[in-house]
């Protein structure tokens, strides 16, 4: 009997044990689970906060780009008219307005030029916007997973309904879109296009 | 009269900048968002294009569908298309080879890359 008994006091101890690891394992889980829908509720609102700026982005660039072009028009008015002054002055003879219409011509060029410049590097947006979208595209790939997750962990009800949390937008973008990074030169690729075109004509 | 080139591009920032540039150039300018809304603004006009300049990356129609679509009809077949994308993988400027584009240009770009491209596909339709 007393080895009956201890055998039974082992068995009763060792399911105490069992019984505290798996409390332990499901406060893990709780805690896991905690951790899983607060990324979950961080995601959606990444994603919007990268929209945001994507649109932002845009409408600014675009102001910049119309601003520079009114600015270009009203340079190229200038220089015009300054060129008429020139000629004017020329045939008074007046050197010194002669003088100071060439050099204020060759600042007006300057700036169109350098709104040339600005345009050129108001590309930009286009560039950040891509990548934006692909960073959204990521964290929406996490949302979905992280909702797998929570889905097979059977505690769905935490969440937002599926597709009631904000609607997804349709994201189409170029994954190697970089503004400073050119793994290739034009000059390749035009001779790359060159090559068959010419195999076309011949 | 000018000649007139027409740009798709879903960004309207590149869309501006491409028809600044161009209609700086003495070139006139159509736009269009995307493949579906080129196609149908290139079958409404009176005369054709001269030159088209395209993305690849749009929604509806993106621009490898748009060329070959373009390429197909007998009217726009012979139009030069340039591509307007940013660095994209080698398999991109193939495949834009494959359905009939005329050049690939990178972006970013600038004012003068652009004008050269364009000037050089004008010239060799002038020539030809």
């Amino acid at each position: 009997m007393t080895t009956s008994n201890n055998i039974k006091d082992k068995f009763q101890l060792e399911i105490v044990s069992l019984t505290e690891t798996f409390n332990e394992i499901v406060k893990k889980f709780k805690s896991l689970h905690s951790s899983i829908t607060e990324s979950y509720n961080k995601v959606p609102k990444a994603t919007k906060q990268l929209d945001k700026i994507n649109e932002q982005t845009e409408v600014a660039t675009n102001q910049m780009l119309d601003k520079v072009e009114a600015i270009t028009e009203r340079e190229q008015d200038i220089s015009g008219g300054l060129g008429e002054i020139e000629k004017l002055a020329k045939e008074g003879k007046d050197d010194e307005i002669c003088e100071l219409v060439v050099k204020l011509k060759s600042k007006s060029e300057i700036n169109v030029a350098d709104a040339y410049i600005i345009m050129d590097a108001l590309q930009f947006q286009d560039i950040t916007a891509q990548q934006m979208d692909h960073a959204a595209s990521m964290l929406e790939d996490i949302e979905s997973k992280l909702n797998d997750i929570v889905e097979a962990l059977n505690a769905s009800s935490a969440f937002p309904e599926k597709g009631g949390a904000y609607e997804k937008k349709i994201r189409i973008f170029d994954p190697h879109a970089d503004l400073f990074e050119k793994k290739t030169e034009q000059r390749e690729i035009d001779t790359m296009f060159d090559k068959v075109t010419k195999q076309k004509i011949e | 009269m000018s000649e007139k080139i027409m740009i798709v591009d879903d960004s309207p920032t590149v869309l501006k900048f491409v028809a600044f540039s161009l209609k700086k150039s003495g070139f006139t300018v159509v736009s269009a968002c995307d493949g579906m809304d080129a196609i149908e603004k290139i079958s409404n006009l009176e005369e054709s294009v001269d030159l088209i300049i395209t993305d690849l990356n749009m929604p509806n129609m993106d621009g490898y569908m748009f060329i070959s679509t373009l390429r197909e009809n007998e009217q726009y077949k012979d139009i030069p298309v340039i591509i307007l994308s940013s660095e994209g993988a080698d398999k991109d400027k193939e495949r834009g080879l494959e359905v009939g584009a005329s050049s690939y240009l990178v972006k970013p770009f600038n004012a003068e890359v652009l004008l050269g491209e364009v000037s050089k596909y004008l010239d060799i339709r002038v020539n030809s």
